[in-house]
């Protein structure tokens, strides 16, 4: 990956210097295959009509790792996730300038089909929200879509996904009922589960667990860490015990910029910015 | 990654299509997105195409006669030769059964939407609500059946006493609670503090005595009155007003609710009843959503015509007094329905032109008043909404 | 003012919110009561000998045995007041031409009376309508005439400043000597024997069709056009509303046009029903001509028009009320906009959407002043599925107003009428109540 002079200054130590030299905790393990910058944003900003809510973001994912968004609540974490599928597409007074690129390709590019786009980059809300159908036909749904009618290819499908999903032993006796009838960590794995089925390459995650209690937030959290590996993945959270438990990166927004962005033991031990470090210490929510 | 070069040599990943493919999504998206506004717009459409084609029957007549006849002249003999078409005895009669229901029907309403919206607990709300909805859905037919066959002989037969009941349990409560008010308020001004008892006693007694003598007097008057007809205006008007009641209720009722829980609780918070929270505080706050109401619910009972058609005695002249709503009226909506049977044997005619008049007249009517209440409503949210 | 008469105010406030949601209920309960009792009494009543007679004959309905038995042992009965009325008439040949005269003016209403309540009397030539060839069918309609052959109605002009009232005479008094005398007591006594009174469930009401303009039969030709009517206005109506809804909740950019067309939306919403009439017969049938004159499709089609707010209301609706996330987690996979609104938004709010197709489904039924003009006609027969393009219909709103207004014989088949209202309210209620159970379902399924 080729780096530009205005990559190097820009405010974010973004992770094009660690891409050569990922730092991994002792308790992490680098992954096999991964690391290569898979969604690229140049001076990339986000606006609501004249309002900037993401202000020119230089950095790079890297692939198979989890990288997780922190910043105080308003500071344009959803909006920048929401931007890498286009699910912003929805907002009529949303738009976007500079460059944001995933495979090399612009996400904003006039010849992008959003929705091929989105079956590549997969997305689990904040709030459950399975369909109210049965659980098979809710995980069914996407790859249906997709074209898929055989029945055992669905039913094999379903399976996998659910098992990636960790939920296949829960529901396995009850595929017919309805989503809505499954308690809320439940509906949230379902909901990972169901994106799983399109098997896309990024998975990303608005504030999954906020909704849930610390029993399914925890299950949530290993079945990130279960992902991790085979898809890359951002998270968005506002618990930083959250972020530096399941991340290898971390991103801290403030107002819109992207302040630091560094290996998340490092970001969150010896943070380099003054923000970042008055954030994590709690000095502001 | 996932790559492929294509044929034409452009680099492309697994969501970037060629440009062709891409222009043909655009054009499938704008086509399909271009027939659904197409019939979106069907609706907007229909209500040209009703201006144009009720205008285009309706000014033949004016081409015809003018309009000075049609507005102010009462001599309504469409089948005479030559024929005289007089509306104005005929929209005297459609103001006149649309006012009396109003009459009865807005200050009902308002009450009842109040009492849900405020005043009834959740469970009782629930069983008033399909009352309205009821009461809403039965067809005018319906009603003008039971203002013909029912209503009509029994204000006949016994119009007086009934008049005189309805005026005892309505005024008679009223009454009593004016002399209340009337005393305290005297009383708290002209006595001083120690006799303010005493005097308020005495007012009452006073006014008390006053108040039977009104109701007994007018009670008895109200007794002597002989109804020559049943179907007459009053009739009419008491038959609209519950046809008027459901829509002014649940457009006053949305009103009600739309205004905050902030602002009844700063009322309540400074010491104010339930009564001066909701008089003073809340439906000054909803009035405007109100006024949308009830000019809603006054175009339902301008626009319907089964019921006056079946009950109204359909007689052309402005009655004596001008408001004696004892007698029989005639609308404009009935006159449509009830002449054009005869009238669209001669299309052509002024005859079949003034009936597509008289559409126009309340077409223009209803089409000014939905603007108003729309605007209305409009402005309203604004303001709650703090912009 | 002092804290007592505030409350006293406070309470009275109540009482009147209170009060006027009494009202209403009162007013629904007057309206409803007598429709309902009398409307059943339209299929459940005591019946004559000459209903079941009138059944056999026209509609082959009935075992033959029994009533032949049961007229025989009515005609018995009538055959001594007719050969009292015979002796009568006799007897008036034989006196002087003025008592003749003036008993003969007496003598005509009582035998007119005695027509009415038995049927033709006997010499009488078979008379050309329906109506004329059959005596009263329900017994309380005989009690009527029985009284009518009885008393002499007369009017008291004695007192000039109040209406004059009416009051009512023997007739026996008049005939005191003659060989008619006898029969008041006679009839009188023997009411139920000529008429062999029975209790009757006449499900036929609601499938046969009407015999005389309705003095006889049923009312299936109207149900079956209200019907006909109210579904093919849905046929356009509920498509088009569907689709409109979607545009405005999906794809519509909020602007100008978008803003007009909502306007346009109440604006219709607000159109007097009598105004969709005139336009109908002025567009569908005078300007498109889609039928020659009156037809169900002209109908359908000026209903149609009227429900079209309605649905577009009810399906927004419903449409917004399904979650967002909904909406998110499809796009979020990759589904199209369209393939989202068709598999996730459209199924979620489906439910809504009939709630208030259902409603409009009443309410076309309902309506009368739209279909004056462009599809309804007084008296037909019930028309084949295929003659609705060219054929008008019966239908029941209609035919209440006219029957209950127009009709010669109005006061006569008030139960017809009342058998009628009962039938459309019925029709339009039940529909709103499953509308409204549906909703309370829908509300129930959603909490999960
Ligand atoms: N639909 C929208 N329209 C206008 N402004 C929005 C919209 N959504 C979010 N914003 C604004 O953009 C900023 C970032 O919002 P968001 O990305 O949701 O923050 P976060 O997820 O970090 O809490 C906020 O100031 C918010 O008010
Ligand atoms: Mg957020």
């Amino acid at each position: 990956m080729q780096m530009t002079a205005e990559h190097k200054e820009s405010k974010a130590t973004g992770p094009a210097t660690a891409t050569r030299d990922i730092y991994i905790p002792s308790e992490r393990v680098a992954v096999s295959g991964g690391g290569t910058p898979h969604v690229v944003a140049k001076d990339f900003s986000i606006y609501y009509g004249d309002f900037e809510a993401v202000k020119k973001v230089n950095a790079e994912i890297l692939s198979k790792y989890v990288t997780a968004i922190i910043g105080p609540s308003g500071c344009g974490k959803s909006t920048f996730l929401r931007a890498i599928n286009r699910m912003n597409d929805l907002i009529p007074s949303c738009h976007t300038s500079g460059i944001l690129q995933f495979d090399g390709e612009d996400i904003y590019g006039k010849l992008t089909d959003e929705v091929l786009l989105r079956k590549k980059i997969g997305m689990v809300f904040q709030k459950p929200n399975p369909f109210p159908k049965s659980i098979f036909d809710n995980i069914a749904y996407g790859p249906r879509l997709h074209g898929m009618t055989d029945k055992k290819q669905l039913e094999e499908i379903v399976e996998r996904s659910l098992r990636k999903a960790a939920l296949w032993d829960e529901v396995s006796d009850r595929l017919e009922r309805n989503a809505l009838g499954l308690s809320g960590g439940q509906q949230q794995r379902l909901c990972v589960a169901r994106t799983l089925a399109v098997e896309p390459e990024i998975l990303l995650l608005d504030e999954p667990t906020s909704a849930l209690d610390p029993k399914a937030t925890a299950k949530i959290e290993d079945l990130i860490q279960e992902l991790r590996g085979s898809y890359t993945i951002m998270i968005v959270t506002h618990n930083m015990q959250q972020a530096s438990r399941v991340s290898d990166y971390t991103m801290f927004f403030y107002e819109g910029v992207l302040v630091e962005y560094a290996q998340t033991a490092q970001l969150f031990t010896n943070p380099k910015d003054r923000m970042t470090e008055d954030y994590i210490t709690g000095r502001f929510s | 990654m996932t790559e492929e070069v294509k044929n034409d040599g452009q680099r492309s990943s697994a969501f970037v299509v060629s440009p062709q493919k891409r222009k043909m999504q655009k054009l499938a998206k704008n086509a399909g997105e271009t027939l659904l506004l197409g019939i979106a717009s069907f609706v907007a459409i229909v209500v040209l195409f009703i201006f144009y084609f009720v205008a285009v029957d309706a000014i033949p007549y004016f081409q015809l006669r003018g309009f000075t006849e049609f507005f102010t002249s009462t001599g309504w003999y469409p089948a005479g030769e030559p024929g005289e078409f007089g509306a104005l005895a005929i929209i005297y009669g459609s103001a006149m059964v649309t006012f009396g229901s109003a009459l009865l029907a807005v200050p009902m309403g308002i009450a009842a939407a109040v009492c849900l919206s405020d005043i009834l607990p959740f469970s009782v709300r629930q069983y008033a609500k399909p009352i309205i909805e009821m009461l809403a859905a039965i067809p005018s037919v319906a009603f003008g059946f039971f203002a013909l066959v029912i209503l009509a002989p029994l204000l006949q037969s016994n119009g007086g006493p009934l008049l005189m009941w309805t005026w005892w349990v309505l005024a008679a409560p009223f009454l009593l609670l004016a002399v209340i008010v009337a005393a305290d308020l005297l009383s708290a001004r002209f006595a001083r503090e120690e006799n303010r008892r005493k005097m308020a006693l005495l007012l009452q007694s006073l006014f008390g005595i006053l108040a039977v003598l009104v109701l007994y007097v007018v009670g008895t008057k109200l007794n002597a009155i002989e109804i020559i007809t049943g179907t007459n205006a009053l009739n009419v008007s008491i038959i609209l007003s519950f046809m008027a009641l459901p829509t002014i209720v649940s457009v006053a009722e949305d009103a009600l609710q739309s205004v905050g829980r902030e602002l009844r609780e700063g009322s309540y918070a400074l010491g104010a009843t339930r009564a001066e929270t909701l008089l003073k505080t809340v439906l000054p706050a909803a009035s405007s959503g109100i006024l949308a109401a009830v000019i809603l619910g006054i175009m339902r009972a301008l626009g319907e015509t089964m019921v006056v058609w079946m009950a109204s005695g359909n007689s052309s002249h402005i009655p004596d007094p001008w408001f004696n709503y004892l007698e029989a009226v005639r609308t404009l909506t009935a006159t449509i329905a009830g002449d054009m049977g005869e009238a669209d044997q001669v299309t052509g005619s002024a005859r079949y032109h003034v009936l597509f008049a008289m559409g126009l007249l309340l077409l223009v009517i209803s089409f000014f008043s939905n603007l108003v209440s729309e605007r209305i409503v409009v402005r309203q949210r604004k303001i709650l909404s703090g912009q | 003012m002092n804290l007592g008469t505030r409350k006293i105010l406070d309470n009275s406030f109540t009482a009147v919110g209170m009060g006027s949601i009494v009202v209403m209920a009162l007013a629904l309960l007057v309206v409803l009561t007598p429709i309902v009792y009398n409307g059943v009494g339209a299929v459940f009543f005591t019946g004559t000998i000459e209903h079941r007679t009138m059944l056999y004959k026209e509609y082959g309905r009935g075992d033959s045995k029994t009533i032949e038995a049961q007229s025989a042992t009515a005609d018995r009965y009538r055959g001594e007041a007719y050969r009292m009325l015979s002796g009568f008439e006799a007897e008036m040949e034989g006196m002087t031409p003025e008592a003749s005269r003036e008993y003969r003016s007496k003598y005509a209403p009582v035998r007119a009376a005695m027509s009415s309540l038995l049927g033709p009397l006997p010499g009488d030539p078979q008379p050309m309508l329906t109506r004329f060839q059959y005596g009263q069918t329900r017994w309380e309609k005989a009690e009527e005439k029985l009284h009518d052959i009885l008393y002499e109605k007369k009017w008291d002009y004695s007192d000039p400043t109040v209406m004059a009232k009416e009051f009512y005479v023997p007739r026996a008094e008049a005939f005191a000597g003659t060989k008619l005398a006898p029969l008041f007591g006679y009839v009188d006594k023997h009411l139920a024997d000529m008429m062999q009174p029975q209790f009757t469930f006449y499900w036929g009401f609601f499938t046969d069709r009407s015999l005389d303009a309705h003095i006889f039969g049923g009312i299936w030709p109207e149900i079956q056009g209200t019907f006909f009517l109210a579904i093919g206005a849905m046929l356009f109506a509920f498509p088009l509303g569907v689709i409109a809804a979607v545009y405005f909740t999906e794809y519509a950019k909020e602007g100008f046009f978008t803003s007009i067309l909502r306007s346009a939306n109440s604006t219709l919403a607000g159109v007097p029903s009598i105004v969709f009439g005139l336009f109908g017969l002025a567009f569908f049938i005078n300007t498109m001509k889609v039928s020659e004159s009156k037809s169900v499709l002209a109908g359908s089609l000026t209903l149609a028009i009227m429900i079209l707010p309605t649905i577009i209301r009810a399906a927004e609706e419903a449409i917004l009320s399904v979650p967002k996330t909904y909406k998110e987690a499809s796009l979020g996979l990759g589904s199209t906009k369209w393939n989202t609104i068709a598999t996730v938004i459209l199924p979620a709010a489906l439910p809504g959407i009939i709630t208030g197709g259902i409603i409009s489904l009443g309410r076309a039924a309902g309506e009368t002043a739209p279909i004056i003009f462009t599809a309804a006609v007084s008296v037909g027969s019930a028309i084949g599925i295929a003659d609705v393009f060219s054929s008008p219909t019966p239908a029941l709103s209609w035919n209440i107003y006219n029957l209950a207004s127009e009709h010669e014989m109005a006061s006569e088949i008030r139960h017809v009428q009342y058998g009628m209202v009962l039938s459309l309210v019925s029709i339009v209620l039940l529909l709103n109540l499953s509308a409204i159970l549906l909703r309370a379902k829908i509300s129930q399924k959603l909490k999960g």
